[in-house]
């Protein structure tokens, strides 16, 4: 164990700024090409993060990463361009992650493959390894999460690891940055090619597998002279690997090893791929009837005996017992469901709280103090009256109003689901959550994607990569949307504030608005059930599949770093995205309310139209117009309702027709909207509405290059359309009958 | 270990026929004899460490009956259906034999 202490100067950081130039991003030109290859939740990302100064998203669950990064960094005077992978079990991919590893640790020709492993389960890991080797024998490990093995009474020998296997075995520790030094210089070492590996060899299987491997590698070679690893692809065929086969069939297979010069390879003509093919299906009738069994199990039994090696004994296994107890908590079939309400509720009202002052300190600044002065300053000098409007009235305000709207509550929204995220809490609850998702014949897994829409939903539909089933994963991209993103707490929070949250005792009024704001989540979930059944009994039929969830060690979070990228990189760039559709929507709703037609403002017109549909459903014809003018991004609803409400309501707000008006205190907004005719109807039903519609643009473009289906995603978007406007319509009528 | 002698009794008579892990107490460490599944879904659990030989035991159970086991020092939350097609058998009871 003394190796990951070693030189305490050579791990530091100072130590290695020396050695260790971060690139950042990816550069056209490089030396030499690493792959960080593993299983999932093994650190890959936080190596990554550390060799390139990049910040690629981590996270304590397996799954975090799902497509791959690209980064860069120069050591001894090279340049290194660095890949992190998804995280994936083995090279027989299942799910679409897992296959975005495989195909680049097979195909993409990585100079070095740096396989991080989890030293604390290294018999499930080796298998990786070991299926690896087979590939290439450009390998180094880096043993990582030396730290908890350590914790957990884990000894490793790792010099007798290292002869075991023939390649360079790293200990460290990503976390703290320690051991990635050791990497660097084992990395270059192998690229370069200074240090000679002799990878470990898994014994040759019996007589028969081999004869037949000996007559398909030449086959493979000639018909895909440019693939690295014929042994390896011989192997898969003659175990009727359908991916395999199908990128032999295709033509794929010398597509993916096509090599860095940019130049692609013709595939081979049809016939020789048939041909391919066919000796493959021929020679599988000499294999033993066995054969499968034979060759999956032979790794496994290879990792296990290797494992077992090099494991020291005799140390007393600590054990996770503070995990343990938590867990007995945490997924308690009593108090399990109880805690996440109550997780949620804190996260929430935490949120609320501590936004409230700074947003309005914000409004002050931006709203009652900068757009005034602006407004002076451009008199002075003198603009066109119509181009001051558009862009002090129009896109200034709406910018501001996002930003003093949307800043602090996500600034505290992010870093403590972060946290949370770090922590593990989130496989958790997927393991609650299962039983109803299986019950809607969904993928337990979708419990994950929908923490993430809960951030956003864009980034939720992405992270569906990891279920493994087509229709299930279908489903989970279809319901994501169910998930309360980000765009729209702020609606849901303010309006919660104004008219749900009075209704208390001021004292209470942060928690009832905060209890109102979970309610709507949960609201999102029950819909994301039922849309789900609904699904899985009508156009995605089907049984749920079994599936196996790991829930990783607890980790204490790391709280400054987190705060750190949740805030920079969270937070800035949703917030950016926020003020991109903020801009344009501004100048829109400008020119609505100034362009006039017979007298009345388009706005106007548009509003009156969509009134009576409006009034149906409980809502009014100003919140459907802002439904259309926010399908951009759900972000700006808030500030278009509130600046068309002043408008038709023909309330004196702001200094004139389209100017979003200074709503710097809630009694302000409250005022306005009561108002323009605004009653607690009005209210739950815009809140319902927020829940329950369409996605916002960037999801649906996702959906759509996620499931290359026109089909799949006008279901996406229509389906929590109609859902909306069926539960809308239902609590207007019931409502008014109750009322009357 | 943490087998007590009692819950061993307990399970004497269902040693004879195949166990399965749906049918363990919990915090009984058994070994995996064999998955009784098709191909395409024991991979996965073969891939997160959950050979045959290997020791497992059942930790925790949701509301609903699925259990998290723990193996090879990871958890791994399975579904009841699953863990009813895990055939194992006891390690206890192979030592009182002996
Ligand atoms: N204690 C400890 N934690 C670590 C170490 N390295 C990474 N972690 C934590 O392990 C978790 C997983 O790290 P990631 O870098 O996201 O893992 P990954 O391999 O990229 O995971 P996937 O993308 O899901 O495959 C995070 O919570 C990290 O903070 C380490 O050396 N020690
Ligand atoms: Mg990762």
């Amino acid at each position: 164990m003394s190796s990951i202490v070693g030189d305490p100067c050579l791990s530091c950081s100072q130590h290695r700024a020396q050695s260790l130039v971060r690139l950042g991003l990816s550069p056209d030109r490089w030396d030499y090409l690493v792959a960080l290859a593993g299983n999932p939740n093994t650190g890959k990302s936080t190596v990554f993060n550390e060799l390139t100064g990049l910040r690629q998203h981590t996270g304590n669950w397996p799954g975090k990463t799902v497509v791959r990064a690209e980064g860069a960094f120069g050591h001894e005077g090279q340049r290194v361009k660095v890949v992190d992978l998804p995280g994936t079990y083995s090279l027989q991919a299942g799910s679409m992650d897992e296959e975005v590893a495989r195909d680049f640790v097979l195909f993409g020709r990585p100079d070095v493959t740096v396989v991080v492993v989890d030293a604390t389960r290294l018999e499930r890991n080796l298998n990786l390894v070991l299926q690896i080797l087979e590939i290439t024998d450009r390998v180094v490990v880096f043993l990582n999460l030396m730290d908890e093995a350590r914790r957990h009474g884990i000894a490793l020998d790792v010099p007798k690891l290292e002869r075991e296997l023939g390649i360079p075995v790293v200990p460290g520790v990503a976390r703290e940055g320690i051991g990635v030094d050791d990497l660097l210089v084992a990395v270059n070492e192998v690229a370069t090619g200074v240090r000679k590996t002799a990878p470990f060899q898994l014994d040759r299987y019996v007589d028969e597998i081999e004869d037949a491997i000996g007559d398909l590698v030449p086959v493979v070679e000639e018909v895909y002279p440019e693939v690295p690893n014929a042994r390896w692809v011989a192997l898969r065929l003659l175990n009727a690997d359908e991916a395999v086969q199908e990128a032999v069939l295709s033509g794929e297979l010398g597509q993916l090893s096509r090599d860095d010069s940019g130049e692609v390879h013709e595939p081979p003509i049809v016939s020789a791929r048939e041909k391919l093919l066919s000796a493959s299906v021929r020679l599988r009738w000499k294999l033993p009837s066995d054969f499968h069994d034979i060759v999956t199990q032979h790794t496994y039994d290879e990792a296990g005996k290797v494992a077992g090696r090099v494991q020291m004994h005799g140390i007393k296994k600590v054990g996770f017992t503070f995990d343990r107890k938590l867990d007995s908590l945490l997924t308690s079939p009593v108090f399990g469901f109880p805690l996440m309400l109550l997780i949620l509720a804190v996260v929430f009202w935490l949120t609320i709280e501590g936004a409230n002052v700074p947003s309005a300190m914000l409004a002050t600044l931006l709203i009652d103090t900068v757009h005034p002065w602006l407004k002076g300053l451009s008199s002075l000098i003198g603009i066109w009256g119509w181009l001051d409007g558009l862009l002090l009235d129009g896109v200034y305000l709406a910018t501001a109003w996002v930003v003093s709207v949307m800043l602090p509550p996500m600034a505290i929204f992010f870093p403590v689901f972060t946290l949370l995220e770090d922590f593990g809490y989130l496989p958790r609850v997927a393991f609650n959550l299962d039983s109803l998702f299986r019950a809607a014949g969904a993928h337990g897994k979708q419990a994950l994607t929908m923490c993430m829409g809960f951030g956003c939903n864009a980034a939720g539909v992405v992270a569906t990569r990891v279920i493994d089933s087509p229709r299930e994963r279908l489903i989970a991209i279809i319901t994501n949307n169910f998930s309360l993103c980000n765009g729209r707490w702020p609606t849901q929070i303010l309006i919660a504030t104004i008219f749900i949250g009075a209704l208390a005792p001021a004292n209470f009024g942060g928690l009832v608005s905060a209890a109102s704001v979970v309610g709507i989540a949960l609201l999102g979930i029950v819909m994301m059930f039922v849309a789900s059944w609904l699904l899985s009994r009508t156009v995605l039929r089907g049984e749920a599949t079994s599936f196996s969830l790991e829930l990783p060690p607890y980790r204490p979070p790391r709280v400054l770093q987190t705060l750190y990228t949740s805030i920079i990189d969270r937070t800035l760039i949703v917030l950016w995205r926020a003020v991109i559709f903020a801009v344009p929507a501004g100048a829109v709703i400008w020119l609505m309310s100034n362009l006039t037609l017979s007298g009345e403002s388009m706005a106007y017109h548009l509003v009156e139209w969509l009134n009576p549909i409006g009034l149906l459903l409980g809502l009014n014809g100003v919140i459907l117009l802002a439904y259309v003018v926010a399908i951009p991004a759900n972000e700006i609803v808030i500030p278009t309702v509130l600046m068309l409400t002043v408008l038709t309501g023909g309330l004196v707000g702001g200094a004139g027709p389209g100017v979003m008006f200074e709503a710097d205190s809630l009694g302000a907004t409250e005022a306005l909207l009561r108002g323009g005719g605004w009653t607690l109807l009005t209210a739950v039903n815009l809140m319902l509405f927020s829940l329950l519609h369409n996605p916002c643009s960037t999801t649906i473009y996702t959906i759509y290059k996620e499931t290359r289906s026109a089909k799949w995603t006008a279901l996406a978007t229509v389906l929590p359309l109609v859902m909306g406007v069926t539960v809308c319509f239902l609590v207007a009528q019931v409502w008014r009958i109750v009322a009357a | 270990m943490d087998t007590s002698e009692q819950s061993v009794e307990s399970l004497a008579p269902l040693e004879s026929g195949d166990l399965r892990l749906g049918d363990i107490p919990l915090q009984q460490t058994v070994e995996l004899v064999n998955i009784d599944l098709p191909e395409d879904q024991a991979e996965p659990l073969l891939e997160r460490g959950v050979l045959p030989g290997c020791q497992i035991c059942p930790v925790r159970s949701s509301p609903s009956g699925d259990p998290i086991i723990s193996v090879d020092g990871s958890l791994l939350a399975l579904r009841r259906e699953t863990a009813d097609c895990l055939c194992v058998r006891l390690l206890t009871a192979l030592q009182d034999v002996s």
